[in-house]
Order: structure tokens, then sequence, then C-alpha cells
């Protein structure tokens, strides 16, 4: 695989001693490689079908959660079980906002990420006080909990009987995008969270949360102040989610809270940065693609066992790649060993 | 004693029930080499936590060049110029040991944003404690030696002007140990404060200006370290007063 390939060897290049003139266009070449793809993904929407068109866009929606989930569950190492509240509260801010104020759907798309995002802040301060297990139970708690919330507030929000975003007539405040549109812009959202991805595992945010996730306790007397770094990390992986959900909600157009706040979401996010790899931008990019691409395959082929089939797969990749698939390609590339019996075996708790 | 880079006023910690630590009042100037003895359990990692700001204190007063820091965070004080190392080592696991180093850089008091400049000091740390040919590799392949100089570059990618040594020395050979003690006689002749807990008594007596001994969470005595170092009490409470008798008996025979 030849996006493995290129991205790994950049990433090591800044420890070992290559030299400079070589080392200075290889840094480039994920870049490339992206820029590539994107393009190679707007010339395939004109050969795809209404249907597949609808597959892709929902691939492409996913590599936008997966990143988002993997800034602050991958990076920082907070394994967030509630990240579908941004998704919701996103796609909520949207639907409440064009449906009751007569919003367009461009700035709002703009300003629910800002929501979540600072909701993200808010939960984030007295929550990143935790660790590991109460962490992620204490994330899942808030997204439950505001599923109630948004189902309570019947007047916004239509309660469980949902609300629609008028798409049509005279109280369509913003032009629907159709299947073409949407898929642009969530093929738009893909390739910001990947830049997002991107720029922050090398900048010196990045280094900051990856500090934190190996050692908090040495992060924090090496200068960093881990809780600005953590809430940051965490407000922005809810941004991207909260545009993520705003998108989807003017797609739906008729929205339920069971939907937008369905843990289901949240687990497909962990499970795709997991699979493919947390703390690497390549991991939730390909996590997601293969996951989504699997489960519709199965979906068509195997109708009636197919999430069976889908679990029993997942369950055989954590067991063998328990770091997920770029980070195992990595080491074994370093050590030289590809044995995943080896792998099984060092990651054993 | 406005030349005190640190002070600490009767400082202290409570643990439930337990009195960790207890009173402390001391001073460290700057160019001086402190250590710090006593036995296991002695309150000794306890105080240096309570001064880089990992645990907060009870009572008392912390102060960091004339400033009061009590109760500061760690990321405050390690700006502030104070760097410590681990008792047991804490290296970044994902990272290359450059990297671990290149982190003290970009969020120390230097707050460097140049990555490629970051790594470079990085590698002048690295130079100085004698680690430099090990920057590409991962922290877990280090030998225990090397991961304890590790530890120690860590604390001076900071730039500090007080740096705590918590048993840098610990399970090194003879030979490892020499480097160490002219690596901190020359931060000192540089203008540092170091501050040595250490259990090597041949390392604390070669580089300390002045010992603090403790003593179930108390200051038992302090002073240069010869003299600290004959005194029964130190001797009873480090060796049993068994052993202190027996000194005692075998030097009137």
């Amino acid at each position: 695989m030849p996006g493995v390939t290129a991205a790994e060897t950049e990433r090591d290049e800044p420890s070992a001693a290559a030299p400079p003139g070589e080392s200075r266009w290889r840094r480039y070449v994920p870049w490339g490689l992206g820029i590539l793809l994107l393009l190679a993904m707007l010339g395939l929407q004109s050969q795809l079908y209404v249907g597949q068109e609808r597959t892709v866009s929902a691939i492409f929606m996913f590599v936008a959660l997966a990143q988002g989930w993997n800034l602050i569950g991958g990076f920082t190492g907070y394994a967030c079980f509630g990240q579908v509240v941004f998704f919701g509260l996103g796609g909520y801010t949207t639907a409440v906002a064009m449906t009751h104020w007569g919003m367009n759907f461009w700035p709002m798309l703009l300003i629910s990420g800002v929501v979540a995002a600072l909701f993200g802040a808010l939960i984030g301060l007295p929550l990143l006080r935790l660790k590991g297990h109460y962490f992620a139970i204490a994330t899942l708690g808030v997204a439950e909990g505001m599923r109630e919330v948004v189902t309570n507030l019947t007047d916004l929000t239509g309660g469980g009987s949902g609300i629609t975003i008028p798409t049509v007539g005279e109280e369509a405040t913003t032009t629907y995008l159709g299947n073409d549109g949407f898929y642009l812009l969530f093929l738009g959202l893909a390739a910001f969270s990947v830049l997002v991805g991107g720029l922050v595992s090398r900048n010196k945010f990045g280094f900051a949360l990856r500090a934190i996730n190996q050692d908090e306790e040495a992060a924090g007397s090496m200068g960093i102040n881990t809780t600005r770094a953590k809430v940051a990390a965490f407000s922005l992986s809810g941004f991207v989610t909260g545009l993520v959900g705003a998108t989807y909600a003017f797609q739906q157009a008729v929205i339920f809270p069971e939907r937008l706040f369905d843990v289901d979401i949240t687990v497909l996010m962990v499970v795709m940065v997991v699979i493919g790899g947390s703390g690497t931008v390549l991991g939730p990019l390909l996590g997601a693609v293969v996951l989504q691409f699997l489960s519709e395959y199965l979906r068509q082929n195997f109708t009636s066992a197919h999430t069976f089939i889908l679990g029993a797969i997942i369950i055989v990749a954590v067991v063998l790649l328990p770091q997920g698939a770029v980070n195992y390609v990595r080491e074994a590339r370093r050590t030289g060993n590809y044995s995943l019996l080896a792998n099984v075996r060092r990651y054993r708790l | 004693m406005s030349a005190a880079l640190l002070e600490t006023r009767g400082l202290g910690r409570r643990f439930g029930g337990l009195q960790a630590v207890s009173d402390v009042s001391f001073s460290v100037p700057a160019g001086q080499v402190l250590g710090v003895i006593g036995p296991n359990g002695a309150g000794k990692s306890t105080f240096i936590n309570l001064v880089t700001g990992h645990i907060k204190p009870t009572t008392g007063k912390v102060l960091i060049d004339g400033k009061d820091m009590t109760g500061a965070r760690p990321w405050a004080i390690a700006h502030a110029g104070v760097a410590r190392t681990f008792q047991i080592v804490k290296p970044f696991r994902g990272m290359t040991v450059r990297e671990n180093v290149a982190v003290g850089v970009l969020y120390g008091p230097s707050d460097q944003n140049r990555m490629s400049t970051a790594l470079t000091r990085a590698d002048e740390v690295l130079e100085e404690v004698g680690i430099a040919h090990l920057g590409a590799r991962p922290p877990g392949e280090l030998s225990v030696a090397d991961a304890r100089r590790l530890e120690f570059a860590k604390a001076l990618s900071l730039n500090p002007k007080l740096l705590l040594l918590d048993e840098v020395m610990a399970g090194l050979r003879h030979s490892e140990i020499e480097p160490s003690l002219e690596l901190i006689r020359s931060l000192k002749e540089r203008g540092l404060a170091v501050i040595v807990v250490e259990h090597v008594m041949k390392a604390i007596l070669a580089v300390s200006d002045q010992v603090l001994v403790f003593h179930q969470g108390e200051v038992l005595t302090s002073g240069d370290s010869r003299t600290v170092l004959s005194d029964p009490r130190v001797i009873e409470a480090y060796l049993g007063q068994r052993y202190a008798k027996r000194r005692e008996g075998g030097g009137d025979a």
C-alpha cells in the first residue's frame, strides 16, 4: 500500500539522520498524495450512480467523524464515548435555527461547529480531570443526558417526533444541496478533518497532546499546561464533529434525537480509529473507509447476517492488531518483525 | 536571603492521618548543591512533589526566586525556572529520545515555536548528558543508565535555574556515576541551584555544599555534608539504634 509507505517514511524522517535534500521533498509527499486523492474523489463523482454517491458520501462523513474523535481519543488518549453529543448538538443547532429562525444553512454550519466547540470546552473543564474508564463513562452520560434534554425541549426540537428542516417552497432558507452537493460538502469536511489531523500531528500542539497521552505528569513538569491543551483538543474535536452533525442534519432534513444522539455513531468512530491506528492521520482515514466499505458490501451480500460478520471481523482485527493497522506497519518496519503472533503477544495485557 | 532561588517556610503535607512532611524550612541560593538524604519513606519524594506542584501543601509556603509559588501547577513551576526528574523514569514512550527532549524546549520557559530549532537544541542537551548518539531511538530501548540520562536531559531542556534530581544515580554502576557528578558540578559552576535526592552516599558527599536529612517527614538535621553524616542521630535513623550503639561502644574500646 503506497500510501502507508509514504506517510511512514515521512514520519520517521525528522528523527532518522536522512540527508536534508532528500528529506525536504519527502515532507511534502503526504500532502501531495492527499491532494491527488481529493482530485480523484472529485473525478469519481461523475462515475457514480445516485445510490453509490450516497454510500461514498457516508464514507466521507465517517472519515471526518473518525478524524474528529482521533484528536481527543487518539492523539490525547482520552477515549470519549460521548462524542455523538457534538454531532447531535451541531445537527440540532442548525435544524432549529433553520426551521424556527429562518437562518441560512451556511452561516449555521460554522455556528454549529462553534457551539459544539464551546460545549466541548464547557464539559471538558470538569470531565478532563477524569481518566480512562471514568472519562469514558462521564462523556457517555453527557451524551445520553443531552439526548433527553433535546427530546424534552418539545417547542424547539419537536421532541421525540422530530423536526423537519424546510427544504422546498417558500419556507426553505437555503437551496437543498441534493446528492451532488452533499457529496462535495462531505468530501470537503473529510478533507478539512484530515488537514486538521495532519497539522496537529506535526506542530507544537500535537507534541503537547502526544506528551499528555504518554505521561501526563511528566508533560506537566515539562511546562505543558495540560488542562489548557486537553480542553483545546476536546474543543477542536467537538468543532469538527459539530460541523459534520450540522451537515448531516441538513442532508436528512427530518431529524430525531434517537438518530442524532445515537450511541452507535460514537462506537463506529471509536472502532474506525482503533482499527486504523489511533493517534495517526492515516489510521482514522483508512479505518473509516475500510469499515464503511465493508459494512456496505456485507449489507448488500449477506443481508441477514451482515452485522454478525462485521462484528466478527472487528474482533479478529482488534485481537491481531490491537494498536491499529498503521501503527502495526510502522512498528513492524522499524523492528523488521512482521509476525502477527509476536504482535499479539507484545500487546497482551 | 533575597539571593535564595528556592525557599520553603514551614512546608508540610498531611495525607489523611499521615503527616508525610512537616515544617520544612530551608533555602538554596544560586550556585549551590543541596543534598537530600533520608531512609525510605522519610518524605523526600513528597517534599520534591510539594516544591514542583505535583502535590499541594497543607501548610507553609514555597518561594521561587522570591515569588510565592505555593500550590502553583507543575507547568507554572516549570516556567518559573524549576525542573525536575522523576525517581521512576517517565519518558514519552511514543516519541524518539530527541523528541522527548524537544518537548521541554517547545513548552518550557524558552517557548520555542519552530520544530527544527527545538530539535537542534534537543541535540545539544543530549550531547551535554552524553547520549547524543541515541537521539533517534525510542526510549524503551535505552539501558537503565541511559534512561536516567534522558530524564536528566529532559529536565535540562527547560533551561532551569533550579534543578531537582530525584535519584538520577540510583541503579547506576560506579563508572556511570562519575559523569553525572561531573555534570552536576558544571551546572553549579554555571550558577544553577541543584537539589540532589540520593541514596548513593558517595555521590551526595562528592557534590553537596549542604545536606538536609529527612526522617519520618521531618528535617532531622542540616549543614555541611561531613558534619551531618557524622551526626549520631543520622546514623541512627539510617542504620538503626543497635548499629549506632555498637559504633559508640567500639569507639570506646
